[in-house]
C-alpha cells in the first residue's frame, strides 16, 4: 500500500524525540452493506476507506495521530504530531523493515467481492420469506448483509512489516412478532472472517428461522421473576457472560490502572474449578481471529483460567513491557483512526463433562437463559449486568414458560465461583464489543452452565 | 485536498439526466489528551475528511462514500451510488428536499477554541488529573482523565439546489475516578461538554467524579422491593436513547415503536415535557441545518405528558402523508452513513423543583446515580426494561447509604406515567439532556 522507503522515513520522523518505538498502521477497507426492510431493499451502500495512523510510545505514554490522506506531507505531519507527546530530544533508530508472514488464519475460499450484489440481495429476500413463513404473527422482518475486506500494513521501528488481509461476512435477521398489544423481537446474526462459503455452513434461511422463532416464542412470555435464584445459561450465551464479566477485567490496561478486580490474583482460584477459560485468536476464520494483532504481534491462544485458577492477563505491547511479560497478541484497534488498546479476540469457556439436559433436570426452580442481549461490566468492581433476550422459567427440572424483561446482575468473581455444572455442548456467538469508543468484532463460546445463585432483575413476583 | 464546497459541488455536477444527487462532506479535526499518574497517558490527533453521496433514480436510492476523495474519486463515488440504486426497490417516497434557507448559527464555532495550542491542551489534561487526585485521600488515582476538542466543517449540495455549509467547535472533559477503602474499590464518572476549550471549566467535573466514587464506598445490596426512585441526570439520560428510538418516525412507520398509535394521548404524566431543539445553543447537538440541508427546528414531542408526534426527515414525512413536514431531523453518523431520522438536542424540559424537594418526596426510596445495560436490557418496541443500577438510599430527605448490585425494572409507558416530579437541574450529555426525575414507584431487585 505504501512504499517501504516512505514508511521508514515516517518512522524516523516519529522517533525524532526517541521513545520506545514508533509504528505506522495503514489501512484500506472496502465494504458492502445491504438492508432489506419490509421485503424492500432500503439501502445498498458501498464504502471505500483508507487512512494511516502513526504512534510513538514511551513507557505507557503514547502519542497518536492519524489522517485519511496518505501522501508524504500528511504522513510526516502525523508523525510530528504523534511525537509531540514525548519529552526526549535524542532521535531513536529505525531497524530495516522486513516482512513477516502469517499462517493465513482467515483465508476466504470465495471472496465476497467476486459475488454479484444481486446474489447478496437474494439471500436477504430468503431471510424475509423464511421468517414470515414461521408464523402469521411475524409482522416485521429486517435482513442485513455485510461484507468487508480490510487490508492492513503494520510497520514499526523494530523492523516489523506485516501486510494482512481480513475478509468479513455477516447476515443478520431481526424479526418483530405481534399478538394483540404484545410485541416481541428476535435476532440472529452469525459472522466470520471468511468469504461467502461461510453462508453454506450458516445459511441465511436458518438465521431467519431462528430469529423468527425467538420473536414468536417470546409472545407467550410472562414478566420475569426478580430476586436471587439458580440460572442455567445455554451453550453459546455463557461465552458472552464470560467475555463481559471476566474478560474485560483481565485486560492488562485495566489491571495496570489498578481498575481490575483480578489485579494481583494470578495463581489464585477466582472461579469454580469447573471453569477452563481461554482467549484464542488462532481459530481459523473466527470472527475475532487474525494472523497478527494490530500492533503486529502474532496471534495466540492465551489460557486465562485452568480449573478456576487465574493464569494471566491479556496484554498489548505497552502493558506487557511494563509488567515484564510477553505480549499476548491482544492489541487491537477499530481502524486507522484509533490507537490500539487491549482487547479480547475469541473468548471461550471450554466444554465440561455433563449432559446439558441433565443440568436442567437437576434444577428444581430457576431461569433458563437462551439469549443474552449484551451487557456491561465495571472492571474495577466486577459488577456486571446483562439483558436476557430469550429466557424461560425452570420448574421442577423442566423448561416451561418464557419470561421477558429479565436481566442478570452480579459480581464477576462471586458468579464465576458459583458455577456448579458445565455441559458438554459447546457453541459460539459473534458480536461487536465496545470499549473506549472503539468497536471490535469478538467471538465468544461456551457450553451450558449453571450458576447456583445469581440476581435476576425482573418485574414479576 | 479539495475544499469541501468544491468537493460536494463537483459530485453534484456528475449527476445524469433524470436523477437526483446529493453530496455531503465533512471534515473533522480533533485532539484528545489523557493524563495518568502525573504524565500524559495518551494524546491523539485526528484529521479526517470524507464524502457521502445519495443518488435517487426512478425512485430507487443508492449510497456510496469515500474517504478523502480527489475530485475524480468524488465523481466515481456518484457512479457507485448510481450502481447501488439500480439494485434497490423503487419507493415513491424517495426524494431530495427542496432547499429552505436556515438562519446561520455563528455561535457554534468558537475561533478561540480552534486556536488553542496542543501544549495548552496537554497542560489542561495534566492539571485535571492532578486536581482530581488531590481532593480526597481515598481517591489517589483515576481510570481516565481526558480533555478533548473537535473542530468540524460540514458542506452539503444537491441537484434540487441545496448548497449550505457550517463550522462547529466542541470541547469536553471526562473523568473516571477510583476510590479505594481497604479491599473495596468504587468508580465515579463525570463529564461535561461545551462549545469550546476556552469555555471549559473542568474543576466541577473532577469534584463530581470524586464525590460519586467516594459516596459508593461501603455499598450494600438492597432487598427486593417496590419503592419511589429519583433518577439523577446521569441515570435519567441513559433512557433517552430508548425514547429517541420510539419517537423516530421511521420506527413508527415500520411498526417498531411503542408510541405508534398514541399520538394525542396522555402517555406521560402532566409534568413531563420532551423536546428536540437543534437551535438550542447550549446543547452540544446544535446545528443550523440537518443532514439533508433542511433548517433545524424545535419539536415538542411530549407536552405535559401528551404525545404530539414524531421526529421526521424528508422520507418519513412524505411517507406519512397528511401534510407532515420534515422536522429537520435527518442525521448521519458522518459521511459513511446515509441520512436517517435522528435527534439534535433531545431533552426533558426542566421543571420547577430542586433535587432536595424531589428527595423529600421519595422518602424511603433510592436516588439512582448510574444505570447500566440499557442498550441490552430495554426492549425499544415493547418498552419493557430491566437495567443494572447503583445509587443511594433516601433517608430523612437526603441521599445516604450506598447501594449496588441491584436492578430497576418497569416499562417506558409506566415510567412516563409515573413521573411525579421534574428537577430544575437540566444538564446535557452529548446531545441528550435531562434534569433529575422522580418516579413514584419502580421495582428494585436485589437480594
Amino acid at each position: 500500500m505504501l512504499d517501504r522507503a516512505l514508511v521508514a522515513e515516517v518512522l524516523a520522523a516519529a522517533r525524532r524525540k526517541g521513545g520506545d518505538f514508533a509504528e505506522v498502521f495503514v489501512e484500506e477497507r472496502s465494504s458492502t452493506s445491504i438492508r432489506l426492510d419490509d421485503a424492500t431493499v432500503e439501502e445498498l451502500t458501498t464504502g471505500a476507506d483508507r487512512g494511516a495512523g502513526v504512534r510513538v510510545t514511551q513507557g505507557t505514554t503514547y502519542g497518536y495521530a492519524y489522517s485519511n490522506r496518505l501522501d508524504r506531507d500528511a504522513l510526516l505531519e502525523a508523525a510530528a504530531a504523534a511525537s509531540a507527546a514525548l519529552r526526549g530530544d535524542a532521535p531513536g533508530p529505525v531497524v530495516d523493515l522486513s516482512e513477516r508472514l502469517g499462517p493465513g488464519t482467515n483465508r476466504a475460499e470465495r471472496a465476497a467481492d467476486t459475488v454479484p450484489a444481486a446474489d447478496k440481495v437474494a439471500w436477504l429476500r430468503e431471510v424475509d420469506e423464511v421468517a414470515r413463513g414461521v408464523s402469521a404473527e411475524v409482522v416485521q422482518v429486517t435482513g442485513i448483509y455485510f461484507d468487508s475486506l480490510q487490508r492492513r500494513l503494520i510497520a514499526a521501528s523494530d523492523g516489523r512489516w506485516i501486510d494482512e488481509e481480513r475478509p468479513r461476512i455477516r447476515v443478520v435477521a431481526q424479526v418483530v412478532a405481534k399478538r394483540g398489544d404484545v410485541i416481541q423481537t428476535g435476532w440472529d446474526g452469525p459472522a466470520a472472517c471468511a468469504g461467502v462459503e461461510f453462508l453454506e455452513a450458516h445459511p441465511p434461511r436458518v438465521t431467519a428461522e431462528r430469529a423468527a422463532r425467538r420473536a414468536v416464542t417470546m409472545l407467550d412470555s410472562i414478566p420475569a421473576p426478580a430476586g436471587e435464584m439458580p440460572v442455567v445459561v445455554a451453550n453459546g450465551c455463557g461465552g458472552v457472560l464470560f467475555h463481559e464479566a471476566v474478560g474485560h477485567p483481565l485486560e492488562a490496561d485495566a489491571v495496570d490502572k489498578e481498575a481490575s478486580v483480578y489485579r494481583g490474583r494470578v495463581g489464585e482460584r477466582c472461579a469454580s474449578e469447573l471453569i477452563d477459560g481461554v482467549d484464542d485468536a488462532t481459530i481459523p476464520n473466527g470472527w475475532g481471529s487474525y494472523d497478527f494483532d494490530d500492533e503486529g504481534e502474532p496471534a495466540r491462544r492465551t489460557e486465562l483460567f485452568r480449573e478456576g485458577v487465574l493464569q494471566g492477563f491479556l496484554q498489548d505491547r505497552l502493558r506487557a513491557a511494563k509488567m515484564g511479560v510477553e505480549p499476548t497478541g491482544n492489541g487491537r484497534r477499530e481502524s486507522y483512526a484509533h490507537p490500539p488498546i487491549v482487547r479480547m479476540t475469541n473468548t471461550n469457556i471450554q466444554p465440561g463433562p455433563e449432559d446439558p439436559d441433565e443440568v436442567i433436570r437437576s434444577t428444581a426452580r430457576g431461569v433458563y437463559v437462551r439469549g443474552l442481549g449484551g451487557g456491561q461490566v465495571n472492571p474495577a468492581t466486577g459488577d456486571f449486568v446483562f439483558g436476557v433476550s430469550e429466557g424461560y422459567l425452570i420448574e421442577n427440572g423442566e423448561v416451561t414458560t418464557p419470561v421477558r424483561g429479565a436481566n442478570l446482575i452480579g459480581r464477576a468473581i462471586e458468579v464465576m465461583s458459583s458455577v456448579d455444572a458445565v455441559g458438554s455442548d459447546f457453541e459460539t456467538w459473534e458480536g461487536v464489543c465496545g470499549k473506549d469508543g472503539q468497536g471490535a468484532p469478538v467471538g465468544s463460546g461456551s457450553p451450558t452452565l449453571r450458576i447456583a445463585r445469581i440476581t435476576v432483575g425482573g418485574t414479576g413476583a | 485536498m479539495p475544499e469541501l464546497g468544491e468537493l460536494v459541488r463537483s459530485a453534484v455536477g456528475a449527476a445524469e439526466a433524470g436523477e437526483q444527487v446529493e453530496a455531503y462532506a465533512d471534515e473533522d479535526r480533533r485532539t484528545e489528551v489523557s493524563a495518568l499518574r502525573g504524565e500524559i497517558e495518551g494524546m491523539t490527533f485526528a484529521g479526517s475528511v470524507g464524502l457521502g453521496v445519495r443518488v435517487i433514480r426512478d425512485g430507487r436510492l443508492g449510497y456510496a462514500w469515500a474517504a478523502d476523495p480527489t475530485l475524480e474519486e468524488a465523481r466515481e463515488t456518484v457512479r457507485r451510488a448510481r450502481d447501488n440504486a439500480a439494485l434497490a426497490e423503487p419507493d415513491e417516497h424517495n426524494g431530495l428536499p427542496e432547499p429552505e434557507a436556515s438562519a446561520p448559527m455563528p455561535e457554534i464555532f468558537r475561533e478561540q477554541s480552534a486556536a488553542v495550542r496542543a501544549d495548552d491542551k496537554v497542560r489542561m489534561a495534566l492539571d485535571l488529573e492532578r486536581y482530581t487526585v488531590s481532593r480526597d485521600p481515598r481517591v489517589t488515582k483515576v481510570d481516565l482523565a481526558q480533555v478533548g476538542d473537535a473542530v468540524s466543517h460540514v458542506a452539503i449540495a444537491s441537484t434540487t439546489g441545496v448548497d449550505a455549509a457550517y463550522a462547529r467547535t466542541d470541547a469536553w472533559a471526562l473523568v473516571v475516578t477510583l476510590a479505594v477503602d481497604g479491599d473495596e474499590t468504587q468508580t465515579g464518572f463525570s463529564y461535561t461538554i461545551t462549545r469550546g476549550l476556552d469555555a471549559l471549566t473542568w474543576e466541577p467535573v473532577a469534584d463530581e467524579a470524586v464525590d460519586r466514587a467516594v459516596a459508593m464506598l461501603g455499598a450494600a445490596k438492597p432487598a427486593t422491593a417496590k419503592v419511589p426512585v429519583v433518577l439523577d441526570p446521569f441515570a435519567a439520560s441513559s433512557f433517552l436513547g430508548v425514547l429517541a428510538g420510539a419517537l423516530n418516525a421511521e420506527n413508527v412507520l415500520k411498526g417498531r415503536s411503542l408510541f405508534a398509535e398514541m399520538v394525542g394521548q396522555a402517555v406521560g404524566s402532566s409534568v413531563f415535557t420532551l423536546v428536540d431543539d437543534g437551535r438550542r445553543l447550549d446543547g452540544p447537538g446544535a446545528c443550523p441545518f440537518d443532514a439533508e440541508g433542511l433548517p433545524s427546528g424545535r419539536t415538542e414531542l411530549f407536552t405535559a405528558g401528551t404525545l404530539n408526534g414524531f421526529l421526521h426527515d424528508t422520507y418519513t414525512a412524505r411517507r406519512s402523508g397528511r401534510g407532515q413536514r420534515s422536522t429537520g431531523n435527518a442525521k448521519r453518523g458522518g459521511y459513511r452513513s446515509a441520512p436517517g431520522v435522528g435527534t439534535s438536542n433531545f431533552f426533558v424540559d426542566a421543571g420547577p423543583r430542586s433535587l432536595d424537594e424531589l428527595l423529600t418526596d421519595a422518602e424511603g426510596g433510592v436516588l439512582i446515580r448510574d444505570v447500566s445495560g440499557v442498550h441490552s436490557g430495554a426492549n425499544p418496541i415493547s418498552g419493557e426494561f430491566s437495567v443494572g443500577a447503583t445509587g443511594l438510599r433516601i433517608d430523612g430527605g437526603a441521599a445516604g447509604e450506598p447501594l449496588r448490585e441491584m436492578t430497576i425494572a418497569s416499562t417506558i409507558p409506566e415510567m412516563l406515567k409515573g413521573v411525579a416530579g421534574v428537577g430544575s437541574d437540566l444538564r446535557f450529555f452529548s446531545s441528550v439532556g435531562t434534569p433529575s426525575i422522580l418516579i413514584g414507584e419502580m421495582t428494585l431487585a436485589g437480594v
